[in-house]
């Protein structure tokens, strides 16, 4: 006890500026500490001011490593290497001004980081700097790091800590603990995530961000358990076919499907192809149950086998707006006013497997298929009709309480999933087969 | 916000339920949980429908239609704002198969009792193909919820981590800790054989034997008919004794009497089911018997 008590009554020492002595200090703390049972960090400031100090000027919070951070520290000390840092403008009460956000790693793991003020010296990546006064914040599910007002940060020497092992130019952030996960596993807000996945297309694009543009890299990679769309910010020289070992990704989502990201950050090997099963067995669409997919947000390509137990409004045949493309009502756009539609066929169904419900949306040549006539025959029909309910009508009897096998991309909104169909079939089951193997499941073989 | 699953459950398990829970609010769902925790706001079903009447008036009717499956009979109620299930049961003609997607109802009146019924939102004629894919479904899902239930009972209390640790997921857990706090630790031996019952009826090589093969088999046929014709006439005295203000025999008393006869609860329902098929008695209102 003593001996850990020690630096801290230094501390309380010098924040006063030794107007008191070191054993009046010490017997004080551990007073303090072992007898009220406060905190080190409590008592530390609590002596300080009752001295007529600043507590601000405690420089010694309690050291920690990476891997010990948990949320919600009042006042740590780090020993790390600077394994990222970007700079961002952001706007205040006071006006706009500059933050530092990156990682920072050491021998246990890495960690998000905020500068919220100025730091004395121009960090570079790869930098090793003592951090005392921080603290932490959880921001979902993980471990931040904060530098405010109270935080001390210096310059240490190089070789205070050990190097970072050598990734892809320079020290990784997956150098320490990247949660390694199965692309069914990718949930928003992860980062600094590993896994394994075989590249199934992938394709150059330029998009506008801040500050410019940028090259990204993007396409569809797979594991066993699923697929998942990603963006890759570097030119990792990623081919079709590929089979990749990515360390420090984070994962973001669009329209609720979780997806996967990685920069120059990351650190990214090829594996020998037969790491994993070969690209037509990826490439198939998984079978999935609808409440995993609702608690995922969503997935690419994926298969789900239940009953169209209702058909919603607006399927049939319907008008869209010419400018956008909205269906009209009564041959108004809630855009564009009156305008001259233009035909389609859709259906938006109720999809039920049991354990959930998708509104499944086939389009034009899907609605045709099921059908089997066009567009044109349908607004024939119609016209005979006099009214469109007749197409709907008719794709109620055919659909409602139909078992069918659909895949396609799952998103998610307010509303809830939605899968964009992109291929159906109406399902055929072996329901003797089932049957069987249930009985023989809840009796033994016989 | 979700959309409610429609649950596919057999009318034995539904009809056992008799509570039902709301997460509170005022404009919050409310469910039916059954013993084995099945939380059921919406259901769908297929059956087969033996029955289907307006039991109120031509002006404004209200559908009362049965369905049956392997286990029971679920009761379909469709009235006034339900017109197009109302119109759909109105030119049904049983036997037919019958599909039903609809909001689960429980009704507690003053005299007693519980009951189950269905308000439809959807009504329509499919195909044996489905009921069998249907029934399949139903065994699934029952047997999920026995094997969750049997674990949950190995702990004392029931909790929701426990269940979690155990795969459950929350949903579930919570349906089965609703189903707990109600009915506690209920014999599940009733739905083990339940869901083998429902399996076989699936498997022609289960299914009694039809035709020329019927012959060895007929003689105790007629004494089980003999003797089910026995049980019928005393339960139809039964329901004619009971029935003394005119508005017919309350199921309680049905129940009590029967008992006291030797026919339990089960059997009752069975030999009620049959009279009713047979147009013998008639339900004037829920939960009352009367004789024709």
């Amino acid at each position: 006890m003593r001996d850990e008590i020690a630096p801290h009554v230094q501390d309380i020492t010098r924040a006063l500026g030794g107007k008191v002595s070191e054993q009046e200090i010490e017997k004080e703390l551990s007073n303090y500490v072992n007898v009220y049972r406060v905190s080190l960090d409590t008592a530390k400031r609590s002596i300080v001011k009752k001295h007529g100090g600043n507590p601000a000027h405690l420089s010694l919070g309690i050291a920690k490593t990476i891997r010990e951070l948990v949320p919600g520290e009042n006042s740590v000390d780090l020993l790390v290497r600077i394994v990222s840092v970007n700079e961002k403008s952001i706007d205040s009460q006071n006006g706009a001004r500059t933050i530092l956000y990156g990682i920072f790693g050491d021998a246990t793991a890495t960690v998000p980081f905020t500068a919220w003020e100025p730091l004395p010296f121009e960090p570079a990546r790869g930098d090793v700097v003592r951090v005392a006064n921080a603290y932490t914040k959880e921001y979902r599910g993980q471990v931040q790091v904060n530098l405010g007002v109270r935080s001390v940060v210096t310059r240490e020497a190089p070789d205070a800590l050990p190097p970072a092992p050598e990734g892809s130019g320079g020290p990784s952030p997956s150098a320490a603990r990247a949660t390694p996960v199965k692309i069914v596993e990718l949930r928003e807000g992860s980062s600094n995530i590993a896994f394994t996945a075989r590249v199934l297309g992938v394709e150059k694009r330029e998009v506008d961000v801040e500050g410019g543009k940028k090259t990204v890299f993007s396409g569809v990679i797979a594991d066993e358990t699923a697929k998942s769309q990603f963006s890759a910010w570097k030119d990792f020289e990623l081919h079709e076919g590929d089979v990749l070992r990515v360390e420090g990704a984070y994962v973001k989502s669009w329209r609720g499907i979780p997806q996967v990201s990685f920069d120059e950050r990351a650190l990214v090997k090829k594996l020998e192809d037969g790491a994993l099963p070969p690209m037509d067995e990826l490439g198939r669409s998984p079978r999935m149950w609808i409440e995993d997919l609702s608690e995922r947000g969503g997935g690419v390509d994926v298969t789900v086998r239940g009953i169209l137990i209702d058909l919603k409004e607006g399927s049939g045949l319907v008008y869209r707006c010419p400018e956008c493309k909205r269906v009209l009502r009564k041959g108004v756009c809630r855009i564009h006013g009156e305008v001259t539609g233009t035909p389609d066929l859709r259906v938006k169904a109720v999809l039920d497997d049991g354990s959930g419900a998708l509104t499944a949306v086939f389009g034009k040549d899907l609605t045709e298929g099921l059908l089997d006539k066009t567009v044109e025959e349908c607004i024939a029909q119609a016209k005979e009709a006099m009214s469109q309910e007749v197409i709907r009508d008719e794709l109620a009897d055919l659909l409602v309480a139909q078992p069918v096998e659909a895949r396609g991309n799952v998103t998610s909104d307010d509303y809830g999933l939605m899968m964009i169909v992109d291929q159906a079939k109406i399902l055929k089951v072996d329901v003797r087969e089932e049957a069987r193997a249930m009985l023989e499941e809840l009796e033994g073989p016989a | 916000m979700n959309r409610e699953i429609a649950w596919r459950v057999f009318a034995g398990e539904y009809n056992d339920a008799t509570t039902d829970v709301s997460d509170g609010g005022e404009r919050s769902p409310s469910y039916l949980v059954t013993p084995l925790g099945a939380k059921i706001n919406r259901l769908f079903v297929v059956g087969v429908l033996t029955d289907v009447e307006n039991v109120a008036t031509d002006e404004a009717p209200m559908w009362r239609a049965r369905l049956q499956d392997p286990t029971g009979t679920y009761h379909v109620y469709a009235g006034q704002y339900q017109p197009e299930a109302s119109a759909a049961l109105a030119k049904l003609k049983p036997p037919a198969f019958v599909a039903v997607t609809g909001k689960s109802r429980l009704f507690t009146p003053d005299s007693g009792g519980t009951y189950t019924s269905i308000r439809p939102e959807t009504v329509k004629v499919v195909d044996e193909g489905l009921r069998d894919y249907w029934i399949l479904d139903a065994c699934r899902s029952l047997k999920k919820r026995l094997e969750a239930v049997r674990e949950a009972y190995k702990m004392d209390p029931v909790t929701k981590e426990e269940l979690a640790a155990l795969g459950i997921k929350p949903p579930m857990a919570e349906g089965i800790l609703a189903a707990v706090e109600h009915y506690g630790k209920v014999d599940l031996s009733r739905y083990s054989a339940m869901l083998a019952d429902a399996v076989r009826y699936l498997l022609p090589e289960f299914q009694p034997p039809k035709g020329e093969d019927a012959g060895p088999v007929e003689a105790p046929a007629k004494a089980a008919d003999a003797e089910q014709e026995a049980l019928e006439q005393t339960v139809l005295g039964i329901i004619g004794e009971l029935d003394a203000d005119g508005k017919g025999a309350a199921w309680d008393g049905m129940l009590a009497r029967a008992t006291k006869a030797g026919v339990d609860k089960d059997a009752l329902e069975e030999i009620v089911n049959s009279l009713l098929d047979k147009g013998l008695i008639y339900e004037p209102i829920l939960g009352r018997m009367k004789k024709i």
